[in-house]
C-alpha cells in the first residue's frame, strides 16, 4: 500500500507540475497561504458586520464544498478507470496488469487524492490563518483547532460524494432513498427544534466546543463513509455490452440551428450517456448549491433585504461557470486529430454546449427563488447568475482553452481567473444589494465574455494543442 | 508525376528532444509510400507534422500544394489520416461516429457508405455497439473506415494494420493496393518489415529524427535485397555509430 500511494503522490505531483513548471505549480498552495494570511488581517472589520461564529460557518462550508467538489470524480463509475486513472494516472492504469484489486488500487488513488488536496488546500488555507494569529489576537490554539475542523469538513465533504457516488454507479434508486431519508432526517430536526440541521454540523460543533470524544466520533463517521464507497465501488457496470439505439442523428438534426451542430450533438449524447450531465448536475452543482444555501441563509439577516438571493445568484454563477469544466473534460483534442476541427471551433461548440446547459442553473436559481419568497426578483436573479457564468467560462477558455480542469493548478491562471472574477463579483454583488433590479445591469458581462472567448480562440489555435 | 508530398529540411523538437531532424522527402502522386524506423525514430511526429496537428519548429512542408503550417485545416479537410492510437470517443456507437465523421467533412450519403464499411471489414454486428466496448481490433476497423469514408486522394495512416488478425490484414492489404491503383496516394507508416516490402513502393528509413534512406523498393529487389535486411542492417550500423 506505501508504495503504491507513495508512487502515485509523486505521479500526481509530476503530472502537474511538468505541465505548469515546478515552481509554478509550487507557488499554488503559497498563493492560497498569502490569500488566507492578508485576509485575516480584515477579520476584525468584517466582525463588525457578521459575527465571528457566522464566519467560521461559512468557512466550513466553504471547506465542506470543497471536499465535494474535489469527490466528484468518482460519479464517472465504471468510466472512471479508463478516463481518470487511464489518462491522468498512468500507475493507477498500469497496475491493473499487477495481482491488484481494482478495490486496492481505488483505495490508493482516493486516498492519494485526499492527501494530495489537503496540502494543497486545506494546510495552506489553515497555515495562513495560524500564521497571521499572533498579528490579529487570535488564540494560538483557536487557530489550529480551525485548521484541523476545516480539515474534517473537507474530507466529510470527500467522503460523502464518494459513497453517493459508489451508491449511483450501483443502484440510482438506494441513492435516491438516502438522499430522501437524510432530507426528511434534516426536515424533522429543523421542524423540531426550529434551528438550521446546518448549526449540528460536527467540525463546526467541534470547533466551537471541542472534546475528544467528538472528535473520534467525528473520524470514526468518516472512516465508515470511506470504507463503504471502497467496499460498494464498481469499476464494472453489470450487464455487458449492450445494443444503443442512434441519438447521434436525431441530436444533430435538433441543433440544426447553431453552429457546430455535429460537435454540439456529440457533446449531448455524450453527456446522455456517460451520466455526467445527471451526475455532475447532482454531484458538482446541486449538491455544493444546497450545501452554501443552508449556510449562507444563516447569515442572510446580516446582508441587504433581497441581499441573500443575490449573493446566492452570484455564488451559483461561479459554480455554473465550471460547466465548461464538465464539457470540456470528457473528451480531449485527440478524438479530433484525425478530423478537420480546429482548436477555436471546439471552443465555440463547447461554448454553445455550455450556453444550452445554462438552463440548469436557470431553473435551478428560479427555485431557490420561489422558495424563498422572492418570486418577483426572479428575473434579476437569474440574469444576474447567468450574466457572471458566462463571463466566468469566458475568462476560463481564455486561460485554459480546452483544460480548465487542469491548468486552475497554475497559479498564474488561478491568480488571474480570481482577480478578474473577484473584481466583478464584488461590483455586481454591491450594486444587487442597493437596488435588486440593478443586477439586471449584469447583463454587459456578455461583452467580456464575448472578447474572452474570441480571443480564447486566436490564442490557442496558435499553440499545438495538447491532449491532456 | 507531380509530388503530393513535399518536405524539406523539416524539424521539430519538443523542448531539449528533437523528434524529426532535418528530414527533406517527397512522395509522388499514386504512390503507397512507406516511412519505417524503429519506435521512438519520429515517424509518428512526422504523421502530426504533415496533418498539421503539430508545428514544425524548422523547414516546411507542402501536402497537396497547401502549406501544412499555415493550412493545416485544409490539408486534414482534404486527408484521411489514421492517428498512432485508435481513438474513436468513447460514447458514441461506431455507426454513430461514422455518422459524426460524415457530419464533420460533410460527407452526402454517409449512411450508404458506412455500410460499405461494415461489410468489408466485417464488423457490422458491432455498429450499435459503444466505441469504448469495442475490442482494439474492431476499433481500429472504425478508425480505417473514418480515414477512407470520404475517398482522399491522400491517406497517411500510422501503424494501420497493427491490431488486425491475418485475415483482416489481407483484406486491408488488398484495399491499399487496390486504391493506389485509382492513382490515389498512401503515407503509411508502420514498422511491419515485411508488409512494407510487399506493398510500398516506395520508403524511407527514420532513426532519432533523421533521414537514414529514401528510395524504390524496386530498387533494393534489383539488388537482390530484402527491406529487412537492408533496414535492420542500416539502424544498427547508425545505432552503433
Amino acid at each position: 500500500m506505501p508504495d503504491l500511494f507513495m508512487r502515485m503522490m509523486k505521479e500526481e505531483w509530476r503530472l502537474h507540475s511538468t505541465m505548469f513548471g515546478q515552481i509554478s505549480f509550487a507557488l499554488f498552495p503559497v498563493m492560497i497561504f498569502g490569500i488566507v494570511f492578508m485576509g485575516s488581517f480584515l477579520l476584525p472589520l468584517m466582525h463588525s458586520a457578521l459575527p465571528l461564529g457566522n464566519i467560521t460557518l461559512i468557512t466550513h462550508a466553504m471547506f465542506l464544498t470543497l471536499g465535494i467538489m474535489v469527490g466528484g470524480f468518482g460519479l464517472l463509475g465504471n468510466e472512471m478507470m479508463n478516463r481518470r486513472f487511464g489518462q491522468a494516472s498512468f500507475l493507477a492504469y498500469s497496475a491493473r496488469s499487477l495481482p491488484l484489486s481494482e478495490r486496492y488500487i481505488f483505495a490508493n488513488f482516493v486516498l492519494k487524492d485526499t492527501v494530495y488536496y489537503f496540502f494543497l488546500w486545506v494546510l495552506p488555507f489553515g497555515a495562513g490563518y495560524i500564521a497571521a494569529s499572533p498579528f490579529t489576537g487570535t488564540p494560538l490554539q483557536s487557530a489550529f483547532l480551525l485548521l484541523l475542523t476545516l480539515s474534517l469538513s473537507f474530507m466529510a465533504g470527500l467522503c460523502t460524494v464518494f459513497l453517493l457516488s459508489s451508491l449511483y454507479v450501483r443502484s440510482k434508486r438506494a441513492l435516491v432513498l438516502l438522499v430522501a431519508a437524510v432530507g426528511v432526517g434534516f426536515l424533522a430536526i429543523f421542524l423540531a427544534t426550529r434551528i438550521n440541521p446546518a448549526l449540528y454540523f460536527p467540525p463546526y460543533l467541534l470547533y466551537h466546543s471541542f472534546s475528544l470524544p467528538g472528535f473520534i466520533a467525528s473520524c470514526g463517521v468518516l472512516a465508515v463513509l470511506f470504507i463503504l464507497s471502497v467496499i460498494l465501488f464498481s469499476p464494472e457496470q453489470s450487464g455487458g455490452i449492450t445494443i444503443h439505439r442512434d441519438l447521434f442523428l436525431p441530436a444533430r438534426k435538433r441543433f440544426a440551428g447553431l453552429p457546430n451542430p455535429p460537435l454540439v450533438a456529440k457533446d449531448f449524447v455524450d453527456l446522455h450517456r456517460s451520466g455526467i450531465g445527471v451526475g455532475q448536475t447532482l454531484f458538482s452543482f446541486a449538491a455544493p448549491l444546497v450545501v452554501i444555501w443552508f449556510f449562507l441563509s444563516l447569515v442572510g439577516s446580516y446582508l441587504p433585504p433581497h441581499g441573500l438571493l443575490f449573493l446566492f445568484a452570484m455564488i451559483s454563477g461561479v459554480i455554473a461557470s465550471t460547466i465548461y469544466t464538465w464539457v470540456t473534460e470528457f473528451d480531449n483534442f485527440g478524438h479530433y486529430s484525425c478530423l478537420p476541427v480546429a482548436v477555436s471551433t471546439l471552443i465555440g461548440s463547447k461554448m454553445t454546449t455550455f450556453s444550452i446547459l445554462q438552463i440548469i442553473p436557470a431553473v435551478f436559481i428560479s427555485l431557490a427563488a420561489a422558495f424563498s419568497g422572492e418570486v418577483a426578483f426572479i428575473l434579476p436573479a437569474v440574469v444576474l447568475c447567468i450574466s457572471f457564468s458566462f463571463y466566468a467560462a469566458g475568462i476560463m477558455a481564455f486561460l485554459c482553452g480546452l483544460s480548465p480542469s487542469v491548468l486552475v493548478y497554475d497559479v498564474k491562471v488561478l491568480f488571474t481567473y480570481l482577480v478578474l472574477d473577484g473584481v466583478v463579483f464584488a461590483i455586481f454583488s454591491a450594486l444587487a444589494f442597493v437596488n435588486p433590479w440593478y443586477a439586471l445591469a449584469s447583463l454587459v458581462l456578455i461583452i467580456p465574455a464575448w472578447i474572452c472567448v474570441k480571443a480564447a480562440k486566436r490564442r490557442w489555435d496558435a499553440v499545438d494543442p495538447v491532449g491532456f | 508525376m507531380s509530388p503530393v508530398l513535399d518536405v524539406t529540411d523539416l524539424s521539430k523538437a519538443y523542448g531539449d528532444v528533437t523528434a524529426v531532424d532535418h528530414v527533406s522527402l517527397t512522395v509522388d502522386e499514386g504512390a503507397l509510400f512507406g516511412l519505417l524506423g524503429p519506435n521512438g525514430s519520429g515517424k509518428t511526429t512526422m504523421i502530426k507534422v504533415l496533418t498539421g496537428q503539430i508545428r514544425p519548429t524548422g523547414g516546411s512542408a507542402r501536402v497537396l500544394g497547401l502549406d501544412v503550417e499555415r493550412e493545416g485545416l485544409k490539408v486534414r479537410e482534404r486527408v484521411g489520416i489514421i492517428p498512432e492510437q485508435e481513438s474513436p470517443p468513447s460514447f458514441l456507437t461506431a455507426l454513430e461516429y461514422l455518422e459524426f465523421v460524415g457530419s464533420v467533412r460533410k460527407i452526402q450519403g454517409i449512411g450508404e457508405k458506412a455500410e460499405y464499411w461494415f461489410d468489408l471489414l466485417e464488423f457490422r454486428d458491432k455498429k450499435h455497439v459503444l466505441c469504448k466496448d469495442l475490442s482494439r481490433g474492431t476499433r481500429q476497423k472504425l478508425m480505417f473506415a473514418q480515414a477512407f469514408i470520404h475517398e482522399p486522394v491522400l491517406a497517411l495512416i500510422d501503424e494501420p494494420l497493427i491490431n488486425f488478425d491475418p485475415v483482416m490484414q489481407d483484406v486491408v492489404k488488398g484495399y491499399l493496393s487496390e486504391y493506389v491503383r485509382k492513382g490515389k496516394t498512401i503515407f503509411l507508416s508502420t514498422h511491419i518489415l515485411e508488409v512494407a516490402e510487399e506493398i510500398c513502393s516506395s520508403f524511407a528509413i527514420l532513426h532519432s529524427g533523421k533521414l537514414l534512406h529514401t528510395g524504390p523498393v524496386a530498387d533494393l529487389t534489383a539488388r537482390g535485397t530484402h527491406l529487412p535486411e537492408f533496414f535492420l542492417s542500416l539502424v544498427r550500423k547508425e545505432h552503433h555509430a
